[in-house]
C-alpha cells in the first residue's frame, strides 16, 4: 500500500513539475519566436512604410522580392494596412499582393476542407477586393458552416459587386441564415446599382428578406422605391416588416412618405408600428406632421407618446412650439384645478418637458459650437 | 458495539469525501480542458473575426451601458471617462447614483458638466425607490445620462437603468470596473453574429490590483503586491476565466458576472428585470432567462467571451474578502432555492440536468464537504477507521490534484492570453497556486458555509464597507484614498 502511495505521490509531483516546466517552456518559446519574427518583419515593415509614404509609386518591386518567411510574418500587418489605405496607394498594395500570388492561393483555399482555412481565404479576398473571387464567394454563401458564410458575406460587401445581391438575398432564405444586419450592411455596400434587385425583393415570400431589403433601401437613400415601401407599410402581414417600412420611409425623407406614415399612426394599429411611425415623422422633417404628433403626446402608450415628443423636438422650431404649448396647457389646467406646484404633471406634459429640456441642451451645444467655429 | 458503528460510519464518510474530491477536481479539469479548446478555437479565428467591420458598420446594435454606483467617489470619474472612450460605434452610458452619501454625483457633475432634464422614467420593469433627478452631459446629451435616486440596492438601481436604457442591448458594468477599449465590441459581437439566438453574453473579469492604470485604462498588467490578492488572481483564472468558458462551451452557462455582462433588453424586460429579493441578482437573472426561454422552447444561447476584459478591484483584507465570499455563496444558495424546480428537471435541458445539479453538488456543498473533511478525517484516523496512507491519499487528491488544476489554468493562460508578461509575475502566480491550499481554501470554506446558512435563515444581507483605492493617479498607492461600499 505504501509502495502504491509512493508511486502516486511521485507521479503527481512529476506532473506538477512538468506543468511548471511547460509554463516556463511556453514563455521561453514565445519570447524566442517573438524575437525571430521581429527580426524577420523589420525589413518588410520598413519597405511597407516607405511604399505607403510614396503613395505606392515606388517600392512595389522590393515588396514583391521579400522572401517567403519574412513575407509570411509581415503579411498580417500588410493586410491591416490595406484596410486603411484608399486610392492609388490601396491599388498599388493590392497589386503587390496579386503579384505575390496571394489572391491565387486564397482562391484555392476557398475549397479547402478546413473551415478555418476557407474563412481566412474569404477574408483575404475581401481585403483585396478581388472581383474575380465573387462567384466562388457566392458559392460559400451556402457553406455548411455559419462562420464561413458570415466571412463570405462580409467579403462580398467589401468587394462591392452588385451582381452578388441576389445571392446574398437568397442566403437569407434558409433555415440557418446569415445575420440580417450583416446582410443589410453588405447590400448597402453593393451601392445604388443594387436598388432594382432590392426593390424587387420586397415581394419575396420570406419576411426576413423583405425586412433586410427595406433597411438596405433606406440606407441607400433609394427614393425611387418610396411607393413600393409605402405599399409594404400598408399591406404586409408581418409587424416587423411594417415597422421596418415605417422606419425607412422616415429615413428616405420624401414628402410622399407623410401620408402613409400618418395612416400608420391610427389607434387600431399595433403600438410598435405607431411608435415607429411617430419616430419616422420626426426623421422626415415635414412641418405638416407637427399637429399630428402633438395629438399623440397624451397617447396611452408610453412609447408612442415618447416618440412623438422626441419627433417634435427633431422638427425644430415648429415642433418646439407645439411642445411648449403642451406644457403651457398643462400649467393652465393645473392652475384652474388649483393643484399647485406639487401636482404630478400629465403624461403629455412630462414627455413635452423632457423633449424641450433636451432641445435646449442641444441648442446650447449648437450655439457653443458656432461660437467656437 | 457503538464504537464499531462510529468507526464504520467514519470509514464510509471518509471514503465518500475522498470520492467527492476526486469527482470535484476531475470536473474542474474537464471544464479547464474545454476552456483550453475554446481558447484555441477563438485564437484561430481572430484574423477573420470581423471586429473592425462591426466597428465600422452603421447597423451594429447600439448598447446601453448601465452603471449602478453607490459611494464610488474615488473611482467613478476614471471609470466613466474610460467608458466614454470605448471603441464601439453607438452606445450610451447610464449611471445610476443609488443614494450615495459621498461625492459620487458631485464629482460626475463637475467632470461632465451635467445638466438636469425632466426625463420620464417608464415602468417597463418594476423599481421601488424614488428617482430624484435625471441629468445628461451638456456636451454629449445622447451619450451620458446620470440618474439620482434614493437608495434601493443594486438590483433596484439596475432596474431604473434598464427602464431608461434606449438601446436594444444592455450591458451591466460595475462602477469600479475598467473596461478594455475593445471590451464592448467583443462582448456584443455574438449578438451580431447570431442575433436570432444569442440572449446574453458574459465577459471575463480580471483583477486590477497592482496593474498600472492611466486614464482609466489598464496599460500594464502586473501581479498585485499582496499574497491575498495574488491567490485571488489564480482563483479568478481557474474559476471565472476557465470555468465559465468551459460551461459556455457545454451550453450550460448560468452565471454572468454583474461586473460585465450584456443582455437583450427586450428579454430582460419580458422577465421583469433584476430580482430585488436575492443578493446574487446577476446570476439569478441568467437562471431566470434560461427558465423563461426553455419554457418557451426557444432556440437560444447564453455565452461567455474570454477576451478582452473588464478589470475589477479585489478585496485586499480578510475582513472584506470574507464579506464578499459570504455574499457570493449566499447568492448561490438563494438562487438554487428559488429555482429548485429546475434542478434535475429534463424540461430545462442541460441547465436542469447538468449545470444546476453541478452547482448544488460542487458549488453549494463543496465548502461543507471541505470542512467535514477537516473534521472527519483526523477523527477517522484517531478512531482507526482509516490509516495514514488513506489520509495522504486524501491530501493528494484534495490538495495535490487541486494544485495541478491551478497550474494547468496558469499554463493555458500562458499559452493563450499571457496577460502577465513579467517572469516575476509568472513565478508569483505559481507560488500563489501552491499557497492557496494552505489556509486560504479552508477559511474560504468557513465563509461560504456562513453565507449558505445566511440564506437558510433568511437573515438580511448587508453590503458592508470596503476601502477603495480608485483607478486614477492613486491606483498604485498603497493608501486608500476613500471609502466606498463593496457591492
Amino acid at each position: 500500500m505504501v509502495g502504491l502511495f509512493t508511486v502516486v505521490l511521485e507521479i503527481l509531483a512529476g506532473v506538477v513539475v512538468v506543468t511548471v516546466a511547460a509554463i516556463v517552456g511556453v514563455r521561453l518559446l514565445r519570447r524566442a519566436r517573438h524575437q525571430r519574427r521581429a527580426a524577420l518583419a523589420a525589413g518588410p515593415r520598413r519597405a511597407l512604410l516607405a511604399f505607403v509614404a510614396d503613395n505606392g509609386e515606388h517600392g512595389s518591386a522590393d515588396l514583391v522580392a521579400i522572401l517567403g518567411d519574412a513575407w509570411r510574418v509581415a503579411e498580417p500587418a500588410a493586410l491591416a494596412l490595406l484596410g486603411k489605405l484608399r486610392g492609388e496607394a490601396h491599388l498599388a498594395l493590392v497589386s503587390v499582393f496579386l503579384e505575390r500570388g496571394v489572391a491565387h492561393t486564397a482562391l484555392g483555399n476557398l475549397r479547402s476542407r478546413s473551415r478555418v482555412r476557407r474563412a481566412r481565404a474569404a477574408q483575404v479576398l475581401g481585403d483585396l477586393e478581388s472581383r474575380m473571387a465573387v462567384p466562388e464567394l457566392c458559392r460559400l454563401l451556402g457553406d455548411r458552416h455559419d462562420e464561413v458564410r458570415v466571412v463570405a458575406v462580409r467579403a462580398l460587401g467589401r468587394i462591392g459587386d452588385p451582381a452578388a445581391a441576389w445571392r446574398i438575398i437568397a442566403s437569407l432564405d434558409r433555415a440557418d441564415p446569415v445575420p440580417s444586419l450583416l446582410a443589410t450592411h453588405t447590400l448597402v455596400q453593393l451601392g445604388a446599382e443594387a436598388e432594382v434587385t432590392l426593390s424587387a425583393a420586397l415581394d419575396h415570400p420570406q419576411a426576413r428578406v423583405r425586412a433586410v431589403c427595406l433597411d438596405a433601401l433606406g440606407l441607400l437613400g433609394a427614393t425611387g422605391s418610396v411607393h413600393r415601401i409605402a405599399r409594404v407599410l400598408r399591406e404586409d402581414a408581418y409587424l416587423d416588416v411594417r415597422v421596418a417600412a415605417a422606419t425607412n420611409l422616415g429615413r428616405l425623407g420624401t414628402r410622399s412618405a407623410l401620408e402613409p406614415l400618418t395612416q400608420a399612426l391610427g389607434p387600431a394599429r399595433p403600438a410598435a408600428l405607431r411608435a415607429a411611425a411617430a419616430r419616422a415623422l420626426g426623421d422626415l422633417g415635414a412641418p405638416g406632421a407637427v399637429s399630428i404628433l402633438a395629438d399623440l403626446l397624451d397617447d396611452d402608450t408610453f412609447q408612442v407618446a415618447h416618440e412623438a415628443a422626441h419627433a417634435l423636438r427633431r422638427l425644430g422650431h415648429s415642433g418646439a412650439e407645439a411642445l411648449g404649448a403642451a406644457v403651457e396647457a398643462e400649467r393652465i389646467r393645473a392652475g384652474l384645478a388649483r393643484a399647485g406646484a406639487h401636482a404630478r404633471p400629465s403624461a403629455s406634459a412630462s414627455h413635452a418637458q423632457e423633449a424641450l429640456a433636451l432641445s435646449r441642451v442641444g441648442a446650447e451645444l449648437g450655439g457653443r459650437m458656432e461660437v467656437v467655429a | 458495539m457503538t464504537a464499531d458503528v462510529v468507526r464504520e460510519f467514519l470509514r464510509y464518510a471518509d471514503v465518500v469525501i475522498f470520492s467527492y474530491f476526486v469527482a470535484l477536481n476531475s470536473s474542474y479539469l474537464g471544464l479547464i480542458v474545454l476552456a483550453g479548446l475554446e481558447f484555441g478555437r477563438h485564437l484561430r479565428r481572430m484574423p477573420f473575426a470581423g471586429a473592425d467591420d462591426m466597428f465600422r458598420s452603421p447597423l451594429t446594435l447600439p448598447v446601453s451601458v448601465i452603471v449602478p454606483a453607490y459611494n464610488e467617489g474615488p473611482g467613478i470619474v476614471a471609470a466613466v471617462t474610460a467608458m466614454t472612450a470605448l471603441r464601439y460605434p453607438r452606445y450610451e452610458i447610464v449611471v445610476i447614483d443609488d443614494g450615495s452619501s459621498d461625492a459620487t454625483f458631485e464629482l460626475l457633475r463637475a467632470e461632465f458638466d451635467l445638466v438636469e432634464v425632466p426625463r420620464v422614467v417608464p415602468g417597463e420593469v418594476p423599481y421601488h425607490s424614488q428617482v430624484l433627478s435625471v441629468h445628461v452631459a451638456r456636451a454629449n446629451p445622447e451619450t451620458l445620462t446620470v440618474v439620482r435616486k434614493t437608495n434601493g440596492g443594486k438590483a433596484d438601481a439596475l432596474n431604473v437603468g434598464i427602464n431608461l436604457a434606449r438601446h436594444p442591448l444592455i450591458c451591466m458594468v460595475d462602477a469600479d470596473s475598467l473596461l478594455d477599449p475593445d471590451a464592448l465590441l467583443s462582448v456584443a459581437k455574438p449578438f451580431g453574429d447570431d442575433p436570432l439566438r444569442v440572449a446574453a453574453c458574459g465577459g471575463v473579469v480580471r483583477i486590477a490590483n497592482g496593474c498600472k492604470v492611466i486614464g482609466g485604462r489598464v496599460v500594464d498588467v502586473r501581479m498585485p503586491r499582496q499574497w491575498l490578492v495574488r491567490v485571488q488572481v489564480v482563483e479568478y483564472l481557474r474559476a471565472f476565466l476557465m470555468g465559465r468558458t468551459g460551461w459556455s462551451r457545454l451550453g450550460g452557462l448560468v452565471v454572468i458576472s454583474g461586473a460585465f455582462g450584456i443582455f437583450r433588453r427586450d428579454l430582460v424586460v419580458e422577465i421583469g428585470g433584476m430580482a430585488t429579493d436575492t443578493i446574487g441578482e446577476d446570476a439569478e437573472l441568467v437562471v431566470r432567462l434560461h427558465h423563461h426561454l426553455r419554457r418557451r422552447r426557444q432556440d437560444y444561447r447564453v455565452i461567455f467571451v474570454a477576451e478582452p476584459v473588464s478589470w475589477s478591484e479585489a478585496p485586499t483584507s480578510l475582513r472584506v474578502l470574507g464579506r464578499q465570499r459570504r455574499r457570493w455563496h449566499r447568492g448561490i444558495a438563494e438562487i438554487l432555492r428559488k429555482h429548485r424546480g429546475m434542478i434535475a428537471n429534463p424540461r430545462y435541458g442541460r441547465i436542469g440536468l447538468i449545470a444546476l445539479p453541478y452547482y448544488v453538488v460542487f458549488e453549494l456543498l463543496a465548502p461543507f464537504i471541505e470542512l467535514a473533511a477537516l473534521v472527519l478525517l483526523p477523527l477517522g484516523l484517531w478512531a482507526g477507521a482509516v490509516d495514514v496512507a488513506f489520509l495522504w491519499r486524501f491530501v493528494l487528491v484534495a490538495y495535490g490534484y487541486g494544485l495541478l488544476i491551478s497550474l494547468i489554468s496558469l499554463f493555458i493562460e500562458e499559452v493563450s492570453f499571457h496577460r502577465y508578461p513579467r517572469w516575476g509575475d509568472l513565478l508569483r502566480g505559481v507560488a500563489a497556486a501552491v499557497l492557496e491550499n494552505f489556509g486560504y481554501r479552508q477559511i474560504l470554506a468557513v465563509w461560504q458555509v456562513q453565507g449558505a446558512f445566511g440564506a437558510l435563515h433568511g437573515r438580511r444581507a448587508e453590503w458592508g464597507a470596503m476601502h477603495r483605492e480608485g483607478f486614477g493617479a492613486a491606483a498604485e498607492s498603497a493608501e486608500p484614498v476613500g471609502v466606498g461600499v463593496d457591492r
